[in-house]
């Protein structure tokens, strides 16, 4: 098989775009989608016609990742839509400041400050008792066209 | 008071006890503090010997809702207390209730009379072994005299109500459980049915007899009306008992041709659909229901009334109506030994007369219809229907159609014909609203034409007439049908369809019409190729300007229609050509003039017209290309190169033709036409047309799904089909595309999984191995390589998260995954290697996406079906690779997902993530089943190998991996609850002496999570939960009468929360099971699983059982209560020699013991 007919196009270096575009017949719920700007997850996909014969269009409700609103989109099912790059990453915590920032370490041993706790109730205060009681905790931090959130937590427990 | 039982409380606390209830009721009405409310009314339930309160409330309470709650409150306590009341007390309880009904027939408030009169009926149930014959005779003779109208039409009325709540208690469907074991409901049934049941009917009639001679004569009160219908309502109650056939099992085989010739069908067992059954009340009823005039009397009645108030249109829905309606409908349905065997001639006298009275309902076909329109309800139309039914289930088509000649010059089919174009037109045309009748009308018209046509053989032979009628009917629907498709092709909400509710609906009704056109083939097969030529060639007239929607639509309901004719479902049978199709076309001499093969040819080369670009850009819109797969696929099953079943070998042209000379020519035409030569053409244009269905409709799922399940599958369904497949240069086309090209990753990845599957499926057709492993090879080598391409990449991690990476990777997934669920003994080991190939990649591939959830599921997803198919085929080392990647995906899966909290703004999206995990843990939990099943199923050929791989190992290691993931609150997700109950149930039944070596922490948790399953609502989970405890009990026993160390340290771990005393894992089963027994409402059905695991229980623990019967004995204040309870503790390990052995004898034993336990104690301890 020929290689470059197989190769995605995404590079590892800086600048790469921050969406790919996706059939809209191919996103399933659970799947990734820009909608009006924002980073959502598919929570729903029905498709319908217009009109008895003519062609599929998809009808997607979606969740904003960050900051949980509800949107909703209408595609043709042949078109292109924006599919996010979502990463999340794992880092160690290490402090966590008093302005409510905390204090993160990178793989590469470098620190990483400019988080803030998240709003959660729940996880901010698993994060502030866990750390308090002197746990080793690790955070995923989520990221998607440039905002980043710290989404889950584990605690890698004492050794 | 005589034969009350119980102290008579004074006068002051029987009025406060009245108040409190009397508030509580009128709180629970207002919705204040309910909580609160119903604790009192249930004390009142629950408290001993409450019945001189109670009937203080319902003799002086003025709140109906406080009479209600202490009627139930009698009937509650006394069935709890019901071995501790003497004869005297329950008679006096019976009685009370019963005239209590009587007295107050004419309150108001019924229901409260109705709750009284069900309370009465289950006590005297409850008795019903226990009182004399005398007694029941003494209590039923009071109700006779008031049935019969000596008190007056109130009493009457309540008297019919009592036998009303008596019957149905007494039904198996209706009855309360009262906690007594089946074996009694199915006693009482009997009983009833022998002795009472039909003494009971008369009564109920003569009763309405009296009322009608008053009402005929036009000066009945409103009060006698009701207590007619309400009489005749009962006797259909009657006639709806589920009668036991064993007193009707007289002889068939003497009188069988006798009776086949007369047209009675003896066969049938139910009238299908409609929730409605045959009655088969047996020969003791033969004087009751036929003998005495009783069906011309109803018929005569009804018909008189029907006269007096034809111009009321709203008198065809009063209760009188109805009732009386249902009874003869019920009397229509007669079937059985009531019917002497004289050849059939009483019961098609039976029938004729009936038919002679409710051909009024529905005839003239074409007035009805409109004075429908005009406001009269339906009601009588409908079950005018409804009997028609009737009488074409128990009757021969022949016989059916007969029945109306000595009435009518026409037959019955004929009648038939001409109601259903009526309710035809009417419910197609879209003009008048609000005409729910004409779909339930269609529906009933519809069954009987399925029932009539769908038989086979002699039984459903037509008269030309019919066949005429038929042919007339089927030009009527498929008019009225196009005209409503062309007039609905313009609208756009697809759930707006004119007809169908959905497409199973559709498809039924559909199947209906087959079936009529089916009965005058000859007609209809070139009535269908007329009317799809015209249509054809309207489009190839036509310029660009010229909009072709209408003609699109009429097409598609053309497919559809022709679809069902021409073939029958299937649905994983092997499917012929149909019956009718086959015997029918007797004078067609040439292959290119049978109806049947024109019709499907002209189909063909409809559909390779969307292989032409600009046809297909014009005309073959994604909807009428949907209809055109799912034609094809049905058609390739039944025409292309069949199986003449007759025969039992290949239907093809050339040498085997001698053989067939023997069969008339019209049906070798239908098997051959599309035989080797012609077939193969036709082949290689149904492969073209999926292909560009594939290619050119992109992101048309719905289409791109038909053709990948439906006909892609079709074609590879058969060998000797996919013989001719894997050889053309356009399947060919389709693989290579498949393997090397981009274009067929744009479709939904979901679809690719079952390409890829078809596409394997075809390699088994190969004569050679090698050649079909290497088929498998050259399609699945490319994917395999770009998988482990991408998972060597340097830059993988950074490159890994993006959308398009993460798209393609579920793409590979998903194909490898569709391949491996079409592993088949010849392609075992070219699957096999593909998944050794990428195992080391998907390792790191979890590690790398363990935060996307798609992506980790689609790899245990494809875990599952990769071991599922291929673990039965492997060897020793095979095998342990194998287990190996399993074990290590478990541990990468655990380490990554153990202890992690996610948590995010959006509920929903939080519900979302908690609903990926659990279909993780549902995969997860499947493979090790699945892995399980190699110590079942195995085909490798060195099972004996030295060095095998332990399953029981594995699967233990696999637990210790997966049960910390399982929290109690994932189990209560239904299915995974009962996926992880089965593992664990399976597991301690077959390999007990693992557990010893568990470590303490997961014996802890999966005896945690056992204790969590008694609790389960679900009786499959506990009943599973019993299981692993029997099979935990009875090794331990075993091992310990052997002398061995059984359970050793595990047994000692202590699961009480508190932590405060360590008792052993079993104690604390016997405990949990003995309160489950006595103190929760415990459901009969698991008593044989709940005998199976106390036994073990209580011999491992003799002592702890003695110290727990003492116990409970102790805590009991009530004397008789406590005598009875040891009676039954002692009676449950002494009766019946039981020993202290775990064989099958034993076990049988103590199941039987612990039901007469279970019955004897129920109730009395809930009140503790």
């Amino acid at each position: 098989m020929s290689d470059e007919e197989h190769h995605f196009e995404s590079k590892a270096d800086a600048g790469a775009s921050k969406t790919y575009p996706q059939q809209a017949g191919t996103i399933r719920k659970n799947g990734y989608i820009v909608i009006k700007g924002r980073p959502c997850k598919v929570v729903e996909v029905s498709t319908s016609k217009t009109g008895k014969h003519g062609h599929a269009k998809c009808h997607f409700v979606a969740i904003d990742i960050f900051n949980g609103k509800k949107l909703e989109d209408i595609v043709p099912s042949s078109h292109n839509c924006d599919v996010p790059h979502v990463n999340r990453t794992d880092y160690q915590l290490i402090d966590i400041s008093e302005d409510g920032f905390v204090s993160l370490l990178t793989e590469n041993g470098n620190t990483k400050d400019d988080l803030r706790l998240p709003t959660d109730e729940n996880l901010l205060t698993q994060i502030k008792d866990g750390f308090a009681e002197g746990k080793d905790l690790v955070v995923s931090v989520m990221s998607a066209m440039g905002e980043e959130q710290i989404c889950a937590l584990k605690d890698i427990g004492p050794k | 008071m005589q034969g009350f039982p119980g102290a008579m409380p004074d006068a002051g606390q029987l009025q406060s006890t009245l108040i409190a209830i009397e508030r509580a009721c009128s709180s629970i009405q207002m919705h204040m503090n309910p909580a609160e409310a119903e604790k009192i009314i249930i004390s009142l339930r629950q408290s001993t010997m409450p019945y001189h309160t109670c009937r203080f409330i319902l003799e002086n309470s003025k709140m109906p809702n406080a009479r209600f709650q202490a009627a139930g409150a009698i009937g509650d306590a006394a069935i709890r207390e019901w071995g501790m009341l003497t004869d005297e007390d329950k008679k006096g309880l019976i009685l009370f209730c019963l005239h209590y009904t009587m007295e107050h027939a004419s309150a108001a408030n019924a229901y409260v009379q109705l709750k009284v009169s069900a309370v009465a009926a289950q006590l005297v149930k409850r008795g019903w072994f226990d009182f004399v014959e005398a007694e029941k005779i003494n209590i039923l003779l009071e109700v006779k005299q008031a049935i019969l109208g000596i008190h007056g039409s109130d009493v009457q009325f309540a008297g019919i109500n009592f036998l009303e709540s008596l019957v149905s208690e007494f039904s198996p469907g209706t009855s309360t459980a009262m906690g007594l074991p089946k074996d009694f409901h199915d006693q009482c049934h009997l009983s009833m049915e022998l002795n009472y049941l039909k003494e009971f009917y008369c009564w109920a009639q003569s009763a309405a007899a009296n009322a009608v001679d008053r009402i005929v004569g036009g000066y009945a009160s409103a009060s006698e009306e009701k207590v007619c219908s309400k009489a005749l309502h009962f006797m259909f109650q009657i006639l709806n008992w589920n009668f036991q056939k064993s007193s009707s099992a007289l002889d068939y085989s003497n009188n069988k041709s006798n009776l086949a010739s007369s047209g009675i069908r003896h066969d049938v067992v139910q009238l299908r659909k409609f929730e409605r059954s045959l009655v088969e009340p047996g020969p003791l009823w033969h004087d009751a229901l036929l003998s005495s005039g009783h069906t011309l009397w109803l018929l005569n009645f009804y018909a008189t009334l029907r006269q007096k108030n034809s111009s009321d249109v709203l008198w065809f829905d009063f209760p009188l109506a109805v009732s009386a309606r249902q009874l003869i409908l019920q009397l229509c349905s007669l079937t059985g030994t009531i019917f002497p065997s004289d050849n059939g001639e009483m019961h098609i006298k039976h029938l004729i007369q009936i038919l002679s009275a409710i051909i009024d309902w529905v005839e003239p076909p074409n007035i009805v219809p409109g004075t429908l329109r005009s406001g009269r309800s339906e009601s009588e139309m409908v079950d005018g229907f409804h009997a028609l039914l009737s009488m074409a289930t128990l009757t021969s088509t022949m016989l059916f159609d007969n029945l109306l000649r000595s009435l009518r010059p026409f037959g019955t089919i004929h009648l038939l014909s001409a109601l259903t174009c009526e309710v035809v037109q009417a419910h197609a045309s879209k003009n008048d609203d609000e005409q729910t009748w004409t779909s339930e009308g269609l529906d009933i018209l519809l069954e009987i034409w399925t029932v009539l046509l769908g038989r086979t053989g002699n039984e459903k032979k037509l008269s030309a007439e019919s066949i005429a009628s038929a042919s007339n009917l089927f030009n009527t629907v498929v008019e009225s049908h196009l005209k409503a498709a062309a007039e609905s092709a313009f609208e756009d909400d697809s759930d707006a369809d004119y007809f169908h509710v959905s497409v199973s609906k559709r498809d039924e009704t559909l199947y209906a019409y087959a079936l009529i056109a089916r009965a005058s083939i000859e007609t209809t097969a070139t009535f269908l190729t007329k009317l799809f030529t015209e249509r054809f060639a309207l489009l190839s007239q036509h310029n660009e300007r010229w909009d072709p929607t209408q003609t699109l639509e009429e097409l598609y309901w053309l497919l559809l229609i022709t679809g069902h004719v021409l073939t029958d479902p299937g649905e994983g049978e092997t499917v012929l050509v149909p019956e009718a199709i086959q015997d029918g076309f007797a004078g067609v001499s040439d292959e290119l003039q049978h109806p049947v093969v024109v019709l499907s040819w002209s189909i063909i080369n409809f559909a390779r017209q969307s292989l032409d670009p600009e046809m297909r850009k014009m005309y073959f819109s994604p909807r009428l290309m949907e209809a055109i797969i799912w034609f094809l696929a049905r058609w390739v099953d039944t025409y292309l190169m069949p199986i003449d079943a007759t025969k039992g070998h290949l239907g093809t042209s050339g040498h085997d033709e001698e053989q067939q000379q023997d069969s008339q020519p019209s049906k070798r035409f239908l098997l051959s036409f599309a035989g080797q030569n012609q077939g193969q053409i036709i082949l290689d244009i149904i492969v073209r047309i999926s292909t560009s269905t594939l290619t050119s409709y992109p992101g048309e799922n719905e289409l791109q799904a038909f053709t990948c399940r439906k006909l892609l599958v079709a074609l590879v369904r058969r060998r000797h089909v996919c013989l001719h497949l894997v050889a053309l240069e356009s399947w060919r086309d389709l693989a290579r595309a498949f393997a090397n090209e981009r274009s067929l990753f744009s479709m939904n990845s979901r679809l690719q999984r079952s390409l890829a599957e078809t596409l394997v499926s075809a390699a088994s057709s190969y004569k050679d191995l090698e050649i079909s492993n290497q088929y498998v090879r050259d399609l699945m080598g490319p994917m395999t390589a770009h998988l482990v391409d991408i998972s060597n990449r340097n830059d993988l991690k950074a490159v890994a998260q993006h959308a398009d990476a993460m798209y393609m990777v579920s793409c590979l997934l998903e194909r490898l995954r569709g391949a491996s669920r079409a592993t088949q003994p010849r392609t075992q080991k070219s699957i096999f290697e593909m998944g050794y190939a990428v195992m080391s990649a998907l390792l790191t591939l979890l590690e790398l996406y363990k935060n996307q959830s798609t992506v980790v599921y689609l790899i245990l997803k494809f875990a599952v079906d990769f071991v599922e198919g291929e673990l039965a085929f492997l060897n020793a080392k095979e095998t342990s690779i194998l287990v190996n990647f399993c074990l290590r995906l478990l541990q990468i899966y655990s380490s990554n997902n153990i202890g992690k909290i996610s948590l995010s703004l959006s509920t929903s999206l939080q519900s979302e993530a908690q609903a990926e995990k659990y279909k993780d843990l549902r995969a997860l939990l499947q493979l090790l089943t699945n892995i399980c099943s190699k110590d079942l199923v195995d085909f490798s050929s060195d099972s004996n190998e030295v060095g095998s791989t332990d399953i029981a190992e594995v699967i233990y290691v696999g637990l210790h991996i997966v049960t910390p993931l399982i929290s109690l609150e994932l189990l209560k997700y239904p299915k995974l609850s009962c996926d992880y109950f089965a593992l664990v149930s399976h597991l301690l039944e077959v390999y007990p002496e693992k557990v010893a070596q568990l470590n303490k922490e997961s014996f802890a948790h999966i005896i945690r999570t056992l204790d969590f399953g008694f609790q389960h609502q679900d009786a499959d989970i506990v009943d599973k939960c019993l299981r692993a405890v029997n099979a935990l009990a009875s090794y331990q026993y075993k091992e310990k009468t052997a002398g061995k160390e059984g359970l050793g340290a595990n047994a000692m771990s202590s699961e009480e929360s508190n932590g405060e005393f360590q008792e052993s894992i079993l104690r604390y089963f016997l405990r949990l099971l003995l309160q489950l027994l006595l103190f929760h409402d415990f459901r009969m059905e698991l008593a044989g699983s709940a005998a199976d695991a106390l036994l073990p229980l209580l011999l491992c623990e003799q002592d702890m059982y003695q110290r727990l019967v003492q116990e409970f004995l102790d805590k009991q204040s009530n004397p008789a209560i406590k005598t009875r309870l040891a009676s039954a503790f002692s009676a449950l390990t002494s009766t019946n020699q039981l020993s202290s052995s775990l064989d099958r004898p034993n076990r049988f034993k103590f199941r039987k013991n612990l039901q007469i336990f279970l019955t004897e104690t129920s109730g009395i301890t809930s009140i503790i």
